[in-house]
């Protein structure tokens, strides 16, 4: 038997107190696996509303609140559009539906079919709908998934069968959990003909994004106010970094934890073992070799726990995901990124918490071990 | 036996607990290479503490102790002369409980560079001079007394040392079992030309050996 397998066979001797403390250094990685893994998917979903095609600037009725309420005369849309540095405008009608078999307000868009790009909803699989067409509907992947439903599949809302022609994919969560329609059939099913709910605002290349809002707020005091999609991704990237700064917290606790639970096992084990290092220092073992013998088994511990850890994240976030509605859309990412933090993590620890026991391992007196009873 | 003697030992003093205990009191012995000697005298005389200076298990105060050409009060770091020349036999096994009696033999050669193969081929050579073939793959918790202890003479003798130094090498064991290791100690000790140490309080274990050694209060008797 190789000294390595030694190692490897060393920690099952006592399982019990083994796996306690495998569980106790996997549930602190599986937390940075979890929270990585949904702050990956927060991030990619923030980034694609910075994508290149979609509108920069978003215009609201001033003090509306929230997005959905917005009341803006449609004529605001042809006249921004004049002003200058604006490329292109669409307004747009936003609702939300309660759809048989989802649990959660379902949301729908209504827009002009060549706006849609605006919107960022550039890669349709299917056919887009007819502008004017109140029986046709466009689908968000994710939505596909909830609701179950493909192209050509129907889908009742308002209480009217609407056919599925095309399911789009943006890469925004929001979106993707969504749907669009005609402009007009949604201004008429929700009675709010001749208003939008916001205007999305594409500028010119060489116009400036804080110079365009501007002028769209000054042309319209009172009555609109602007923002931008950068502003939004950094307001939400202002979050998602929090939640960074915690799941560094959180590790740094599932180090300090972790280590002290390695440091408790190993040196309970080295206790244990007393006579026998004594034995290994008699028959010639140099205090090195005691010494990586105790490190490699507290890092054999923690590289378990790494794995045990990974596995629990992702389990825990499929979990969470698929029960609860509100994140049902958001999709975790896997990048290596965060297994390498998790093993890297997971290995600190085992030296942190291996150092100190297998240092007293190899200074043991062999006489004294000898004695040990 | 030649006239060379393995083992020097002059005026080897050793105290614990800060002066208070004298174990070793001004030693003066000398053991010839492939020496058979057995070292007797009452608990607290000094004995197993002599056994540990000449394996170096312990570092004496004063004197002078040279074992295999080896000056062990000079030298630092004693693990390779351990492992080189020494091989010991201690009262319990002391084998390792999870591993394999196969694996508990080869412990003392991960410190030299052998292959697995010569590893195996080693360990199992021993196991069948001592009569264990057929357990190698046993745990140490599934055999007897005397058997356990047939394993810890195989991982005495795996490196090829030169000396063995057996502490109380049947104080466990039945007379019988005890008959049987002391045999199997001193055909090793004829067949390889080991120095063999042995202390023991029984004096028929004693009279096997070429030479008695009785130690009292720390001294040659």
């Amino acid at each position: 038997m190789s000294y390595f397998s030694l190692i490897l066979k060393n920690p099952f001797r006592n399982k019990t107190r083994t796996s306690l403390a495998i569980i106790g250094i996997a549930i602190g990685i599986a937390t940075i696996v979890a929270l990585g893994l949904i702050t990956g998917g927060l991030k990619a979903s923030t980034e694609t509303t910075l994508k290149e095609g979609g509108a920069e600037i978003t215009v609201l009725q001033n003090n509306s609140g929230q997005f959905m309420n917005g009341r803006i005369d449609k004529d605001r849309v042809s006249e921004i559009k004049e002003i200058d540095g604006v490329k292109d405008t669409a307004g747009i009608v936003r609702a939300q539906v309660e759809v048989p078999g989802v649990d959660f307000p379902f949301p729908i868009t209504g827009i002009e079919v060549e706006k849609l790009i605006l919107a960022n909803v550039d890669q349709v699989n299917g056919t887009r709908f007819s502008n004017g067409s109140d029986n046709e509907i466009i689908i968000g992947k994710t939505a596909s998934q909830t609701l179950n439903k493909g192209i050509g599949d129907t889908v009742v809302l308002f209480g009217k069968d609407f056919k599925i022609t095309g399911i789009f994919e943006t890469g925004s969560f929001i979106q993707d959990a969504g749907a669009y329609m005609s402009l007009d059939t949604l201004q008429n099913l929700t009675s709010r003909e001749g208003e939008v709910s916001m205007i999305y605002v594409k500028i010119n290349e060489d116009a400036n994004i804080t110079q365009v809002s501007q002028s769209i707020e000054d042309a319209y005091p009172n009555e609109l106010t602007t923002t931008t999609a950068m502003a939004q991704a950094s307001r939400i990237n202002t979050g998602l970094s929090a939640i960074d700064t915690a799941t560094w917290a959180i590790s740094l606790l599932a180090i300090i934890i972790g280590g002290i639970g390695v440091i408790n096992t190993m040196i309970m084990s080295v206790y244990e073992r007393t006579r026998e290092i004594g034995v290994l220092k008699a028959v010639g073992w140099k205090g090195r070799r005691i010494l990586g013998m105790i490190l490699g088994e507290a890092i054999v511990l923690t590289l378990i726990a790494g794995i045990v850890g990974s596995i629990m994240g992702i389990i825990a976030v499929e979990v969470l995901l698929s029960i609860s509605p509100t994140t049902s859309f958001i999709e975790p990412v896997f990048s290596l990124d965060i297994f390498i933090r998790a093993f890297g993590i997971a290995f600190l620890v085992g030296i942190i918490g291996g150092l100190y026991p297998a240092y007293r391992a190899s200074k043991l007196a062999p006489t004294e071990a000898l004695r040990y009873e | 036996m030649n006239n060379e003697n393995i083992i020097e030992i002059k005026n080897l003093k050793k105290s614990y607990d800060h002066g208070k205990i004298k174990a070793l009191n001004g030693i003066d012995l000398n053991i010839r290479k492939g020496e058979f000697v057995s070292i007797m005298g009452p608990s607290g005389s000094g004995k197993s503490t002599l056994l540990n200076m000449i394996g170096a298990l312990d570092k004496a105060d004063e004197g002078y102790i040279k074992v295999a050409g080896i000056d062990l009060i000079k030298t630092g770091d004693l693990s390779e002369f351990r492992s080189k020349e020494i091989g010991f036999v201690f009262q319990l096994h002391n084998l390792i409980p999870n591993l394999t009696v196969l694996e508990n033999v080869q412990i003392p050669m991960y410190e030299g560079s052998y292959s697995n193969k010569e590893m195996d081929e080693r360990a199992k050579e021993l196991l069948k001079s001592v009569g264990l073939l057929e357990k190698i793959d046993q745990k140490p918790t599934k055999l007897s007394g005397g058997e356990r202890q047939r394993v810890a003479i195989a991982r005495a003798l795996v490196n090829k040392p030169s000396i063995i130094l057996a502490d109380e090498p049947t104080g466990s064991l039945d007379s019988k079992t005890g008959d049987v290791i002391l045999g199997i100690l001193r055909d090793l000790h004829k067949k390889e030309n080991v120095t063999l140490v042995m202390v023991t309080h029984e004096s028929y274990v004693a009279e096997m050996a070429e030479r008695k050694i009785k130690v009292r209060d720390g001294k040659i008797a």
